[in-house]
């Protein structure tokens, strides 16, 4: 099981993550790879949003 | 271990339900804002209602906002920007998937889908699968048709995601498949109901007793079948297998899922999907067990052309009990029990065809295939049903019919007329069947 610092400090990673890769993906517009490839992490991304960040969200706001 | 562990996501699938409700609030108000900011369809419908997404504070708010039908879809598609027109929430680039709706209850509706969508449509069946016990070690074998319908598509990218070896099964025909099933040793499939029956059927027809392959999970999906008991227990002692109902829809998501547990009825992905149901007359949601009525669904992630208050058809109740598998996602009674518009009244009486179907497959000596017949004499409804006795029943007529007689009386308060066939002569469905017709024009 997670616990709830465990689950904050994953919550952490991501956004450092999403931003990671929507800079990346922002310098990219003249190298497709990269613009590709930052695209499909930041569908995945998304994933990791829905599963951890928005309910991390949420008990931050409560 | 990861694969040791219960849920795919054990936070919020044994989230506490008033911290769940906190969250699909949130999650509500974040689509419907999208989708208000950015479907020209959508926006037009809620300004027409003089709901804004300022409006949402409550879940009382959200049945202010209007319901999208089916219908309303086929009207507005088929137009710039082409083919999804007004409701399409992306530039048309960012779609990188189409498929399209069955088309068995009128024009196909078209789906898009971004690349964030699929990995969300992956996401939702990685929640179903873990559930149903797939694990790395699972050999995945997907015998459909890889075709413009998203069938089983997510349920591939779900088990390759889970870590399991996903063999695609799609150009070659059944005998082939189930062939491959032999030879590689699969240990899971999904399929329709009508495809598993027919599968079992034509493996005994090649001297293999389904039973005696290595199959021991299948997931079932695209029509009822699955959630009915008989119907399961058919596919369950044909393959030695574990079986597991779905119940999705191209144009919501993969919404729900029995698990391991089988609790005679299905979780509803609480995490990813808002499900409310309406009473089928008077629109009034019902909140509590016992009281069948009209599913209406909100998929709170999905962005091209997103599912918000979509009003199913389909027929679900709550289930009183929680589930004893620990998750806090509710569980409709016995699935999908039905569609609004499947349920139809013959002599008077409410029929879900569903209920017909428990009966002829709970009676043995019956085949797996029937067919109804609803038309009128006169201005009276007769109802017939077409069964088939099987081979080694021959001889046993007189007692299978007065056991079908009883037990439709029973379970339908009707009665019939019956034509028994001999085993073979029904038609048999590839994929998906149709086997209730109703015939007349006012019904």
């Amino acid at each position: 099981m997670v616990d709830e610092a465990q689950f904050r400090k994953m919550a952490e990673m991501i956004t450092e993550m999403r931003t990671t890769a929507e800079g990346l993906h922002a310098m990219a517009d003249t190298f497709p790879a990269v613009k590709r490839n930052t695209s499909r992490m930041l569908a995945s991304l998304k994933m990791l949003s829905i599963n951890v960040c928005d309910l991390d969200d949420l008990a931050r706001t409560e | 271990m990861a694969q040791d562990q219960t849920y795919w996501n054990p936070v919020i699938e044994t989230l506490p339900r008033e911290k769940l409700r906190a969250l699909q609030l949130k999650k509500f108000k974040r689509i419907f804002a999208w989708t208000y900011e950015h479907s020209r369809f959508h926006r037009a419908l809620y300004a027409q209602a003089g709901v804004r997404p300022e409006d949402i504070r409550s879940f009382e708010d959200i049945r202010a906002v209007p319901k999208v039908e089916k219908s309303m879809m086929r009207d507005i598609q088929r137009k710039d920007p082409f083919p999804y027109g007004d409701a399409l929430c992306v530039p048309l680039e960012e779609v990188t998937e189409f498929r399209q709706t069955s088309g068995t209850t009128g024009q196909p509706v078209y789906q898009p889908d971004t690349w964030q969508d699929w990995e969300w449509w992956a996401e939702c069946w990685a929640c179903i699968l873990w559930a149903q016990g797939y694990r790395p070690s699972d050999r995945v074998f997907l015998p459909f048709g890889y075709n413009i319908f998203v069938a089983f598509w997510a349920a591939h990218y779900a088990a390759e995601k889970l870590g399991c070896e996903v063999v695609p099964g799609g150009v070659l025909d059944t005998k082939a498949r189930i062939l491959k099933i032999q030879e590689l040793r699969a240990t899971a499939m999904m399929a329709t109901p009508t495809y598993v029956l027919g599968m079992a059927d034509t493996a005994r027809k090649m001297g293999i007793d389904p039973s005696s392959l290595t199959i021991r999970r299948i997931t079932c999906a695209g029509e009822p079948g699955a959630g009915i008991p008989s119907t399961k227990k058919r596919m369950q002692d044909a393959w030695g297998a574990k079986v597991f109902d779905h119940a999705g829809a191209t144009e919501i998501g993969a919404w729900s899922f029995e698990c391991s547990e089988q609790p005679f009825g299905m979780h509803v992905n609480e995490g990813m999907f808002l499900v409310e149901i309406e009473d089928i007359d008077t629109g009034e949601i019902i909140e509590g067990p016992g009281r069948r009525g009209k599913m209406v669904i909100t998929a709170f992630d999905r962005q091209a052309q997103p599912c918000v208050r979509f009003d199913s058809k389909d027929v679900i109740e709550w289930d009183p009990e929680p589930c004893s598998c620990g998750r806090t996602f509710r569980l409709i009674k016995g699935g999908v029990v039905g569609r609004a518009d499947d349920i139809t009244k013959v002599k008077g009486v409410l029929l879900a065809p569903s209920a017909i179907e428990e009966v002829v497959r709970s009676i043995e000596g019956l085949g797996d295939e029937y067919e109804v017949i609803v038309d009128k004499i006169g201005d009276s409804d007769r109802i017939t049903l077409k069964i088939e006795l099987l081979p080694d029943a021959r001889g046993k007529q007189r007692a299978v019919e007065a056991a079908l007689v009883d037990q439709l009386r029973l379970k339908t308060n009707l009665r019939y007329d019956l034509q028994f066939h001999d085993y073979g002569q029904l038609p048999r469905y590839e994929v998906k069947a149709k086997r209730f017709k109703d015939l007349r024009k006012d019904h």
